[in-house]
């Protein structure tokens, strides 16, 4: 039988803690992590980067989306210890020189957020894809974001925005 | 943060991780892509006490064996099996099947193992046992069954609902399974057990490595289908899957495999209706017929808020569909 590490105080003296090496946006940190932590926790509680939103916790509304060595991946799903010397891009690291990048620019144009607690994974899958894509189809876009939900929105706005990013747009942005 | 305390290894090869497991005994279990099981372990269905991550462990490229069949790492992302040229080359109905599953984050998290080795799901099993009425159900080791109140303690009325394995039997499908024996081989209907309480005969030290897929033979075509609510970020309500074998003439049926999923605790060969359409001339009539025919084969049961018999029709209709669409492709593979 495998002994099950302890939890409460014992567990702290009895440390299972590790230390993992995270790059995020581009500035390194050494973090110490349980396994019990996941990669949101670390994100939002340890480094306090908390664009990265945390919805249903269980992989269905995509809100912690952030991008694991370049490909999207959902935050509360990974677990820390299996991050270690990965490298993470989250909401907080796409602006430029603060310039907003040109997902972020459209997302405001097209007036694509209502109350805003998707919109950093809407962004994040968003980039991802037009990383991979830079001029993809209205379908395409529709596929990218299936992960996302956003209850306010009715996502017209949403996949405009994405059209204007990758410079397809053609549709009169509503907000200037 | 996962709410109860457990430990979490790395191994560096597969051999190191069936070692892991078989030190362990019953109380670890394997981490793939973790789509499946971190909700599972934050609703606290599961609670092992080790976690053999795979994640260390780098996957092939899906390849071409000597015979002609397609091998595949078992800890393939989804997005590999979807995206690969060999794969939608070589068996189409697998890169679609892969890309019908959820959302495009969790196919990039998401291996084909765990997809194969998912536990099977019930509305009322899948939550926090905060959410549940009152007591715990049988599969999470309480003392009754909320949707199906008179199944006894032995009977878990769960579905398998993953998207693959129907396509991978339909397509004959072989798994390898490492233990501590070493490599062994089998088709991948084998590795169900069709009981909602312990879904699959994967002994507790095996990890399984690969999918092997035959090489199609002439004249065969395919028809795939997952009828879902929303269409995307879900599990299918039943999912469909056939290959049709034509004879020389191009008209005669020569062999076929049915498989459904999503509709009973392990994915579903429709062995009679099968073996009625050897030897049948598939025209319009008589796919109707067989799709008759293999609505009523199965059982299907009452899942997520469907009804048998709008399951039934689901799987006439769309049985019907896609085995003419099947006989297409066998025509005219270009189709």
């Amino acid at each position: 039988m495998y002994e099950r590490p302890v939890s409460g105080l014992e567990a702290k003296t009895k440390s299972r803690s590790r230390v993992i090496v995270l790059s995020v946006n581009g500035e390194t940190h050494e973090v110490m992590v349980r396994p019990r932590h996941r990669l949101i926790d670390v994100i939002r509680d340890q480094l306090n980067l908390t664009g990265t939103k945390d919805g249903c916790q269980s992989g269905t509304c995509g809100a912690c989306t952030v991008l694991l060595n370049g490909r999207p991946v959902l935050a509360c799903l990974t677990l820390a210890v299996d991050c270690d010397g990965k490298e993470v891009r989250t909401i907080e690291g796409l602006a430029e020189n603060g310039q907003l990048n040109k997902v972020q620019e459209a997302f405001l144009d097209q007036g694509a957020i209502q109350c805003g607690f998707c919109t950093p994974g809407m962004v994040m899958s968003a980039t991802a894809l037009l990383d991979d894509n830079p001029k993809p189809s209205r379908h395409q876009i529709d596929k990218a974001l299936e992960g996302n939900l956003c209850r306010c929105t009715g996502y017209n706005a949403i996949v405009d925005a994405v059209l204007q990013a990758s410079g397809q747009g053609g549709v009169k942005p509503v907000m200037k | 943060m996962i709410l109860f305390e457990f430990d979490h290894e790395r191994p560096n090869t597969p051999d190191e991780a069936v070692a892991l497991l078989t030190h362990a005994g019953p109380d670890a279990r394997l981490l793939a892509g973790g789509t499946d099981l971190i909700p599972n372990m934050r609703y606290r269905t599961v609670t092992p006490a080790l976690l053999v991550s795979l994640g260390a462990i780098q996957p092939e490229a899906p390849r071409e064996e000597k015979d002609g069949s397609l091998r595949l790492d078992a800890l393939a992302k989804l997005v590999t099996i979807e995206n690969s040229a060999l794969v939608r080359k070589r068996a189409p109905m697998l890169a679609e099947s892969a890309h019908t599953v959820a959302g495009n984050q969790i196919r990039q998290m998401g291996t084909l193992g765990g997809n194969l080795c998912q536990d099977t799901r019930c509305l009322y099993f899948n939550q926090q046992h905060d959410f549940q009425f009152v007591a715990p159900c049988y599969k999470r080791g309480g003392d009754c069954c909320y949707p199906f109140p008179r199944n006894d303690k032995s009977t878990c009325w769960s579905v398998f609902m993953s998207d693959i394995a129907p396509a991978l039997i339909a397509l004959k499908a072989e798994i390898e399974i490492q233990g501590e024996q070493g490599l062994r081989r089998q088709p991948l209907e084998a590795l169900y057990a069709g009981d909602g309480l312990k879904p699959h005969k994967l002994g507790q030290a095996e990890l399984l490595r690969a999918v092997i897929v035959p090489p199609a033979s002439p004249r065969q075509g395919w028809g795939y289908h997952k009828e879902s609510v929303r269409g995307g970020l879900e599990f299918g309500m039943a999912i469909l899957a056939a290959t049709v074998t034509l004879a020389a003439d191009s008209k005669a049926c020569e062999g076929a495999r049915l498989a459904l999923g999503a509709v009973r605790e392990a994915p579903v060969r429709l062995t009679e209706t099968e073996k009625a359409m050897a030897g049948q001339a598939l025209d319009a009539e008589r796919i109707a017929e067989i799709a008759e025919a293999a609505s009523q084969e199965v059982n299907p049961l009452p899942h997520h808020g469907f009804t048998k018999a709008h399951l039934r029709d689901v799987i006439r209709i769309q049985m019907r569909r896609l085995l003419a669409r099947a006989v297409e492709r066998a025509v005219n593979p270009n189709a």
